[in-house]
């Protein structure tokens, strides 16, 4: 209750600033002679859907920030372009021993942090045991893979990481070692905190863009960083904000009006083709991996019986959802596997048929006794349309259940332990990296409980055990077929309900030019973008 | 039975009182008769997506949301809601506030400042402000709306009938009451509440309204009764993000709000001419 209180003040004082900022904005729009923020040559203003309330790039994995790590921060490694492929960043190569068990990474030499100082080994030493220290963030992925004290920097560019167990996870995450640079951080940390007050305000960094300004209640503003090691094309941004705007109308009509350049969320087709018909917006397309579902916990009662799960399955009207409510902007998915990545089986999957969910709730040993909570992400409006319609199709099969919104923080708190989780909850589960480990590996697998990808607490022996054959292996067909047959099995035991994966589709005023877009990010890297 | 005659015929000349009473009397028989008025009982909660977001006209006469749902049935059950939420959170607030109000007036000394102080704390924040923390704090749900609203509407009525209780107490007929040995409850009961209830009835019909106005903003920030129940607050909330195309999705909810509290405050104006002679309106220009 009191964390509640505490979150409606933070609530109540962010909603007052944000208004004082949009009141000037909207002033500053009005007065005719004042240049828009935007228009300012070199500028390029983003509406984020969420908040920036920390700096700190080793304590969040998310999309919703992922703009930080991206621009003001470069990891080791990085995904680029679509489909994905990893690049080399801040390293300039890497070995990997005959045993699978060690990585060698050599740095570049030109790589220096916004104060002038050459990034080396020393500083992604720090950067891995820092991550591993606060425990938050990536922390729960290297952790299965990698004990502190286990990286060494062999010299000023070379830097070892000895696993734990031989895995190419390890090199997927490489992305999210940002390093920081570690005699600043260090200078600033207090009681052995590792800097954490000061980095999540303050950014010590080799990012393409240097920060100028941050304020948690409103976002960022970067300026290009010159000495970027990637050098720069002829064309660029001078400087970046990333602005927190919650309302999505507020998102919709502003980049229409050109307050932003860009914005980001879930929008709906009726958002997009709003801002596509004013004819200052470009709807950018890509193909993506980000699928949506419903988590369903499989632990208790009456969802521990596969035939209710099943029956919730067919309870879900998937055409209705995908093609009327978001207007076919999304592709039926319905495995845990992204239908466009290798790994996916091709013919199972439920479909919406209410007789069929009579019948399996007939077969059901659990009787329902009583109403299920199903959550949705509160501010996310697709989340809640997805929740009413699941609850009347489960209405019209005789399972009685209640909505209920609670914000992300909230819901990522609550599936940790299988005590708090919801009955079932539907959010998105995006692409961290282009594997099917992303999905089915730490969605499904018994070893995954405690993070919010794996909120649905499914254990089968069977399903572990081919996860682990098909992280083991190095040969992409082998790992495919262990993936198919897990999806299968997963799929049969309806650990879930999944509904689609999309496409993404970034709103961009027509002068901007040059957003370069991969799944893992979407497309909030600026450094190749400009202005027109 | 006489005053009951007298108020009715009084309402029927004041024109626009009596349209505020018909507009109640509406608002009861629709959401008394709310299955009678839609085409199946279902109606206000499917869904049928295929038919989402369609304008005004044949199937639907208030046009469909953004699920599919049928705006009028929605609206007409809303009026369920709505009615619920008003009535039971002022009659709560009626039965906190006037027995502390009576109390306080009536003994004074310590008593009454330790009450009417807490009274003062709760009118010391803005009602939709304190009801929003409660709401909030209790999680999104019907009843925590009639609790948030109850817990924050109660101290109008206690301020009201202290003051009016403190100038009653020293009226003649109490000072000689008292001096008969009649008992100080009795006294409450049979004396002075029956010479405040006049203004506690104006305040009931204008409170209602109020009510209705502040669980609409509740349901419209998310706080009231959660999805898919068919609230007029929460309608317009989801309507916004389908403005201005979508127009009617927020038109019939934006219309049933503006009624009934305007209903309730034209009600609520006429009783107090007819019932409290000292504030009455210069009406007609005839004085």
């Amino acid at each position: 209750m009191h964390a509640m209180s505490k979150d409606l003040w933070a609530r109540l004082s962010t909603g007052l600033k944000v208004g004082a900022v949009a009141g000037l904005a909207a002033l500053a729009g009005t007065a005719a002679i004042a240049p828009s923020p935007a228009d300012a040559k070199g500028r390029f203003v983003f509406a984020n859907e969420s908040e920036y309330d920390t700096l700190d790039p080793h304590t969040v994995w998310d999309v919703g920030r992922v703009a930080v790590r991206l621009n003001l921060y470069d990891g080791l490694m990085r995904w680029q372009n679509n489909p994905p492929v990893l690049e080399h960043w801040l390293a300039e190569s890497h070995t990997l021993s005959p045993d699978g068990g060690t990585y060698t990474f050599k740095l570049r030499k030109n790589a220096k942090f916004h104060d002038g100082t050459p990034v080396t080994a020393k500083d992604v030493v720090y950067s891995m045991e820092r991550i591993l220290a606060l425990g938050k963030g990536a922390a729960s992925q290297f952790k299965k893979v990698i004990e502190p004290g286990a990286a060494k920097a062999l010299d000023a560019h070379t830097v070892e990481f000895k696993l734990k167990v031989p895995t190419q996870v390890f090199l997927w995450l490489t992305t999210e070692i940002h390093v920081v640079n570690s005699a600043l951080v260090q200078k600033n940390e207090k009681d052995k905190d590792w800097g954490q007050a000061w980095l999540s305000k303050n950014v010590a960094g080799s990012g393409a863009f240097k920060l100028k300004q941050f304020d948690p209640a409103i976002g960022f503003v970067a300026e290009r960083f010159p000495a970027h090691f990637k050098g720069w094309g002829a064309k660029y941004l001078d400087e970046i904000e990333f602005r927190a705007v919650k309302e999505v109308n507020t998102r919709v009509l502003g980049t229409i009006k050109g307050d932003f350049h860009g914005a980001g969320g879930y929008m709906t087709t009726d958002q997009l083709n709003k801002m596509k018909e004013s004819g200052n917006v470009n709807i950018l397309e890509e193909e993506s991996m980000r699928i949506m579902l419903f988590f369903l916990h499989n632990q208790r009662a009456p969802l521990n019986d596969v035939n209710v799960r099943r029956a919730i399955n067919y309870a879900f009207d998937y055409d209705g959802f995908n093609k009327n409510i978001l207007g076919g902007l999304v592709q039926r998915n319905p495995t845990p596997v992204p239908g466009n990545l290798w790994g996916a089986p091709k013919d199972v999957g439920y479909s919406y048929d209410l007789d069929k969910a009579k019948a399996e709730l007939a077969k059901a040993a659990a009787k329902i006794d009583r109403p299920l909570e199903i959550v949705f992400l509160s501010g996310f409006s697709q989340s809640e349309q997805a929740a009413t319609l699941m609850q009347n199709g489960l209405q019209k099969v005789g399972i009685q259940s209640k909505v209920v919104g609670n914000p992300w923080p909230t819901v990522v708190d609550k599936v940790q332990k299988p005590d708090t989780a919801p009955d079932i909850v539907v959010y998105w589960i995006s692409a961290y990296y282009a594997d099917p480990h992303n999905w089915i590996g730490e969605m499904y697998h018994s070893g995954q409980w405690g993070t919010f990808k794996a909120a649905s607490f499914y254990k089968n022996a069977k399903v572990d055990e081919l996860l682990d054959k098909a992280m083991k292996s190095t040969v992409q067909a082998e790992r495919a077929k262990h993936y198919e047959e897990a999806a299968r099995i997963v799929t049969n035991d309806a650990a879930g309900v999944w509904i689609y994966n999309t496409k993404w589709y970034g709103p961009y005023r027509k002068e901007v030019k040059g957003i370069s877009f991969s799944p893992i990010g979407s497309a909030q890297e600026m450094r190749t973008a400009w202005v027109e | 039975m006489k005053a009951l005659v007298f108020i009715v015929s009084r309402l029927y000349r004041d024109r626009s009182a009596f349209l505020g009473a018909l507009i109640i009397l509406a608002l009861v028989v629709v959401a008394l008769a709310a299955p009678l008025l839609v085409s199946h009982p279902d109606a206000a909660w499917a869904m049928n997506p295929q038919v989402r977001l369609r304008p005004p006209g044949g199937e639907f006469l208030f046009g469909t949301d953004r699920m599919g749902g049928d705006i009028y049935a929605r609206v007409i059950y809303g009026a369920r809601i709505t009615l619920t939420i008003a009535v039971v959170a002022v009659g709560v607030s009626l039965l906190i506030g006037v027995p502390v109000g009576l109390v306080a007036g009536f003994y004074g000394h310590w008593l009454g400042e330790v009450l009417m102080r807490v009274s003062d704390i709760f009118l010391a924040v803005p009602q939709i402000v304190l009801a929003i923390a409660i709401a909030l704090t209790l999680g999104p749900s019907i009843e925590n709306v009639i609790l948030a609203l109850s817990l924050t509407y109660w101290p109008w009525f206690t301020r009201l009938v202290y003051a009016e209780t403190q100038s009653l107490k020293n009226e003649v007929f109490i000072e000689a009451a008292m001096a008969l040995g009649v008992p100080p409850w009795r006294i409450i009961v049979t004396h002075i509440l029956p010479n405040v209830a006049s203004p506690i009835i104006v305040r009931t019909s204008i409170g209602m309204g109020f009510t209705i106005l502040t669980a609409a903003a509740l349901g419209f920030l998310g706080l009231g009764a959660p999805p898919p129940a068919p609230e007029w607050g929460r309608m317009i909330s989801e309507s916004r993000e389908h403005l201005p195309d979508a127009w009617w999705y927020a038109l019939a909810p934006g219309l049933a709000i503006f009624l009934v509290v305007m209903g309730f405050n034209l009600l609520g104006d006429g009783l107090r001419d007819i019932l409290d002679p000292r504030i009455r309106r210069a009406q007609h220009g005839r004085g």
